[in-house]
């Protein structure tokens, strides 16, 4: 796929979107016999004695979920080339079948490399909401991405 | 409520739990990065030859997914896990690649009982995730929430 967005595109307050994805209690309890096997995630029965009063979807499903709004919405057209990790990871609310999430992507810093003049790092905020507007998940956290023009290009001659 | 093995009481600050893993695989690797984090150095193994890490590595997702499950497997299900607020100091530091083994350890690092709800206690678990050459391939600190040991009656 053509990169069509570079480091210099993600200024701090840049913002993005996506539509929506519906969780099936199918898709909840097959991801969570792979993944995550705790009863509140694979038993519609069982679940409703627990403390969440019925099937909840695996938080690293909600991730797993954000990370495909993500590639879906832009990240397959970025120049991105992985990520170090994150600072925080914030479950706020269960996530239940028929529950439509979306991805909200905010810039809050953006960093040329020290050592690496083609690349960059970029610090974003990722919050995952449900219909009712409601963050259910927070992420903050980082990405490296090829600059379009590598910082030494015009000095360096 | 059915008796556990493990409760609160069994994770003490310094306890480490140390759990071998499987072997990642290719097909694993694209299957998942399929359905959830389709960048081309997780599905396309020879456009991977042409990325930063020369070659195909699994989604840093897929990581935690595969150490959740072994978590799970090894005592998780064995308690009484009333879910996870959250995680911090997430870090992907080495790819995964196929044909990898992982190993998980975890430590305590703190556990305090509830105040608010006494049959219950948190604990604060760092994961070491390393490969079979004992490199560090991740590591993270999360809140998980256990039942306490009932009393005897």
């Amino acid at each position: 796929m053509a990169i069509k967005y570079y480091w210099e595109d993600f200024i701090v307050g840049w913002q993005y979107e996506s539509p929506t994805r519906t969780l099936s209690a199918q898709q909840i309890t097959a991801f969570a016999r792979e993944y995550d096997p705790q009863a509140y995630h694979t038993d519609e029965e069982a679940a409703k004695s627990t403390p969440f009063g019925g099937l909840i979807a695996s938080g690293w499903q909600t991730c797993a979920v954000g990370m495909r709004l993500m590639c879906d919405g832009y990240l397959l057209e970025t120049s991105c080339i992985g990520s170090p990790g994150l600072d925080e990871l914030r479950w706020f609310k269960p996530v239940r079948p028929g529950d439509a999430l979306r991805l909200r992507t905010t810039v809050v810093e953006q960093t040329p490399s020290a050592k690496n003049p083609a690349r960059g790092t970029v610090k974003f905020r990722w919050e995952i909401l449900n219909q009712s507007d409601k963050v259910v998940c927070l992420m903050v956290g980082s990405q490296h991405y090829l600059r379009r023009t590598p910082a030494d290009a015009a000095s360096s001659s | 409520m059915q008796d556990k093995k493990y409760y609160f009481e069994d994770f003490p600050p310094g306890s480490t739990w140390e759990i071998d893993g499987p072997i990642v695989t290719k097909e694993e690797i694209v299957e998942y990065a399929s359905k959830f984090d389709p960048q081309y150095f997780h599905i396309d193994e020879a456009a991977a030859q042409h990325s930063p890490y020369g070659g195909l590595i699994a989604s840093g997702w897929h990581t935690v997914g595969i150490c959740m499950r072994l978590m799970c497997d090894r005592y998780l299900l064995d308690s009484v896990s009333f879910g996870s607020p959250g995680m911090d100091h997430v870090r992907w530091l080495h790819p995964v690649r196929p044909g990898d083994r992982l190993r998980l350890k975890t430590t305590v690092l703190e556990a305090k009982i509830s105040r608010s709800k006494p049959d219950r206690g948190s604990v604060l678990n760092r994961w070491d995730v390393y490969n079979q050459d004992s490199a560090l391939v991740m590591t993270m600190e999360g809140w998980g929430i256990l039942g306490r040991r009932p009393r005897s009656p």
